[in-house]
């Protein structure tokens, strides 16, 4: 039994698909994730993964089905984005923090910008989230004179000072050193055991094993296995999921 | 057993690398066609400036009644200054009255003292205080030099003009002595508020006062009118690049916003004006709005010169603007545009706070370039019977007593040229060293 069976649906996504142009990106698509509940997607490149939770934001724009997300409808085109994305937190594999400003100040910009939350507490809000992945003493420094895996932890405090539900992560360590893929994951698990939502994206398997409810393979677009990470790497069913499996175990 | 790894200690680099020597060696002296090649430099320089120095200063003629008694003198082998000298007040001032003169004067050193905080030490609203000098100061600048009727309206203008410039000042100090902005030092010490509501309230309140002293202060004070036929020389090329200069900017960001807007109307229509005003000379810009203007506008109501040329200045220069602008933007990774989104900032939070200032950054150079370029190209308002530093330089040799003295005016025009527009570029290298230090790795 899931260690989540029953609680709240924090997205729930139902016969989605997505078209670029004339090209199928997402196909059927359905996942529902319940309230703190940790979801690993997998799955060779291009086959839709990055599309996928792009949509949930509305980063993308989906054309069928329905995306709801904490009991609230996406709608198409856009039009509810802003109420969509203040409660979903985004990480992306480049970091994307603004290097015209300082960690701290990238940590209050949105609070105080977007939620005009006064400064002092801003600060004090950004500092306690930089000290819990381990930058507070480089709060004053630019995003550009951090290392990449530090870089990543700020990206994480700045999505958390905004009080998020759920966090999505685009492959946050693929462009990571492997001595600063750890500090990163060591981040994203103690964040999974506080009980975040959370949908992955991410090869790696370790940590897959270690947080994840339900691990996702996804190939042309398709979900084509969802399971515990237990059953996923232990038989799993289709082989293609097989022929992924041994390549990138 | 594991063996503990030791890092060799660095020793400094052999002096055949490093020193002044080494330095020459590599750069001057290197080889021989290197070497050659310095030796062929330098005798250009000596010979260029040996004879630039023999004409302009050794050999040139310093006091004459006219022109004849220079060439009496030392021919054409020297320069004759006593022309560019009784032309000098025209060619800074233009016809502007004597007894007015130090209205210009006044009135430019207002803008140096508004800008003097940027240079001190300690003070954080900047750009605060930057802004408000380019926006507010106009105001005060246009009363120094027009003068005249002025209505509650203007009145009103200028009085902004006046308490921006105190508030600028007052900012500065209050930050320097106490590191706080006016408003929490007010608060403090006057309301003992230390809560944002209330010393938002203060500041308000104070900022009120000013302004009302400000405009008390104005409503005393009368100037008498220079109409603008009397504008020329370098003030008046200061006065329409500023103008440009100042409008360009703006203007530009908002068209090069508007030419990447995703809605249609707005976007052509930004591309329609961008491409438009590009692909015309500006002779041809300024040659039509001051013959065509007159002809759209209702019988009767006529638009001073100056005016004309200058709108016909701004529009070109914004379109130039929009596209240096749009380069910059277009240097944003897409990236910083998802960040943001998905952080939940609106189009105007990203665009003010993200994308503005990294474009801007990356544009300095190109920007500065433009200003420069606009500066140079207000040169072009004598076509059009307006008396700029260019202008008045070429009257001089019209004039009956120094008849044919070109040389000489155009020379010193020159100068004044290159003193400002390198002013302008060392001031944006250092500007872009300053904004990079730190940032890049
Ligand atoms: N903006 C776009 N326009 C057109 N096609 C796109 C666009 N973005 C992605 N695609 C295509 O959609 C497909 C899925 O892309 P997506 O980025 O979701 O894959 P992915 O599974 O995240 O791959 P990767 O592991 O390489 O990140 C790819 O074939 C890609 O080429
Ligand atoms: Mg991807």
């Amino acid at each position: 039994m899931s260690r989540v069976e029953g609680a709240r649906k924090m997205i729930e996504i139902t016969g989605l698909n997505k078209w670029f142009g004339p090209f199928h990106v997402l196909k059927d698509v359905n996942l529902t994730v319940r309230d703190r509940e940790i979801y690993v997607v997998c799955g060779p490149s291009g086959s839709g993964k990055s599309t996928l939770i792009r949509c949930i934001n509305q980063l993308e724009y989906h054309q069928e089905g329905d995306i709801v997300v904490d009991g609230v409808e996406v709608e198409k085109g856009g039009k509810n984005q802003s109420l969509i994305r203040r409660n979903i937190g985004m990480l992306f594999q480049s970091f994307n923090l603004f290097p015209h400003l300082t960690v701290l100040e990238n940590c209050t910009l949105t609070p105080m910008l977007g939620l005009q939350t006064p400064r002092k507490e801003a600060e004090e809000t950004a500092m306690r989230h930089l000290e819990r992945v381990g930058i507070a003493d480089q709060a004053r420094k630019y995003p550009l004179q951090l290392s990449g895996g530090q870089q990543q932890r700020v990206a994480i405090a700045r999505a958390l000072c905004t009080r998020p539900k759920i966090m999505l992560f685009d492959e946050p360590t693929s462009a990571l050193d492997p001595e600063m893929i750890k500090e990163v994951l060591d981040v994203m698990v103690e964040l999974a055991e506080d009980g975040m939502t959370m949908i992955c994206v991410t090869h790696e398997m370790g940590f897959a094993r270690q947080v994840a409810d339900k691990v996702v393979f996804m190939d042309g677009g398709e979900i084509v296995e969802s399971d515990t990470p237990k059953a996923f790497f232990s038989n799993p069913r289709y082989d293609r999921t097989q022929a992924f499996l041994s390549h990138i175990l | 057993m594991t063996v503990v790894f030791e890092p060799k200690p660095s020793r400094p680099a052999p002096s055949t690398v490093v020193g002044p020597a080494a330095w020459l060696r590599q750069n001057l002296f290197k080889d021989i066609p290197n070497t050659l090649m310095t030796i062929l430099g330098l005798y250009i320089a000596v010979t260029v400036v040996g004879w630039v120095l023999n004409w302009a200063v050794f050999n040139a003629v310093w006091e004459a009644e006219n022109r004849r008694a220079c060439l009496d003198a030392v021919g054409r082998s020297g320069a004759c200054w006593p022309g560019v000298a009784e032309w000098l007040p025209n060619m800074i001032y233009g016809l502007y009255p004597k007894d007015q003169v130090w209205r210009i004067n006044l009135g430019f050193l207002a803008l140096i003292v508004w800008m003097v905080p940027l240079w001190l030490g300690g003070v954080k609203s900047k750009v605060a205080i930057g802004l408000s000098a380019v926006m507010l100061y106009p105001f005060l600048a246009s009363y120094f030099f027009l003068g005249g009727d002025k209505g509650l309206v203007w009145s009103a203008l200028i009085a902004l003009g006046l308490s921006g410039l105190v508030w600028a000042w007052a900012t500065a100090l209050c930050e320097r002595a106490t590191g706080l902005s006016v408003g929490e030092w007010l608060g403090l010490k006057v309301a003992g508020a230390t809560d944002d509501l209330k010393q938002k309230r203060v500041r308000q309140g104070a900022m009120a006062a000013l302004f009302l002293a400000g405009l008390g202060l104005v409503s005393l004070w009368s100037l008498p009118e220079v109409r603008t036929q009397y504008w020329g020389g370098l003030f008046l090329t200061l006065v329409i690049s500023g103008i440009g200069i100042t409008f360009s900017l703006p203007a530009g960001i908002l068209l090069a916003l508007g030419r990447r807007s995703k809605m249609p109307v707005i976007s052509m229509l930004s591309t329609l004006f961008i491409e438009l005003f590009r692909s015309v000379p500006l002779i041809t810009i300024l040659f039509m709005f001051n013959t065509m203007l007159p002809l759209f506008l209702p019988e009767g109501s006529s638009v001073n010169q100056l005016v004309r040329a200058i709108v016909a200045v701004c529009l070109f220069a914004a379109a130039y603007m929009a596209e240096v602008i749009r380069g910059g933007l277009q240097a944003i990774p897409k990236g910083q545009y998802e960040a943001a989104a998905s952080l939940g900032l609106g189009y105007w939070q990203t665009t003010t706070q993200v994308v503005m200032p990294q474009a801007l950054k990356i544009m300095i150079p190109t920007i500065v370039g433009n200003f420069i370029g606009l500066f140079k190209d207000t040169t072009l308002v004598s076509i059009i019977g307006l008396f700029d530093l260019m202008n008045m330089a070429r009257a001089v040799g019209e004039d009956s007593d120094w008849l044919g003295l070109f040389i000489e005016p155009f020379f010193v025009v020159s100068l004044i040229y290159f003193a400002f527009c390198f002013a302008m570029s060392s001031y944006s290298m250092g500007l872009e060293r300053k904004l990079s230090a730190g940032r890049d790795r």
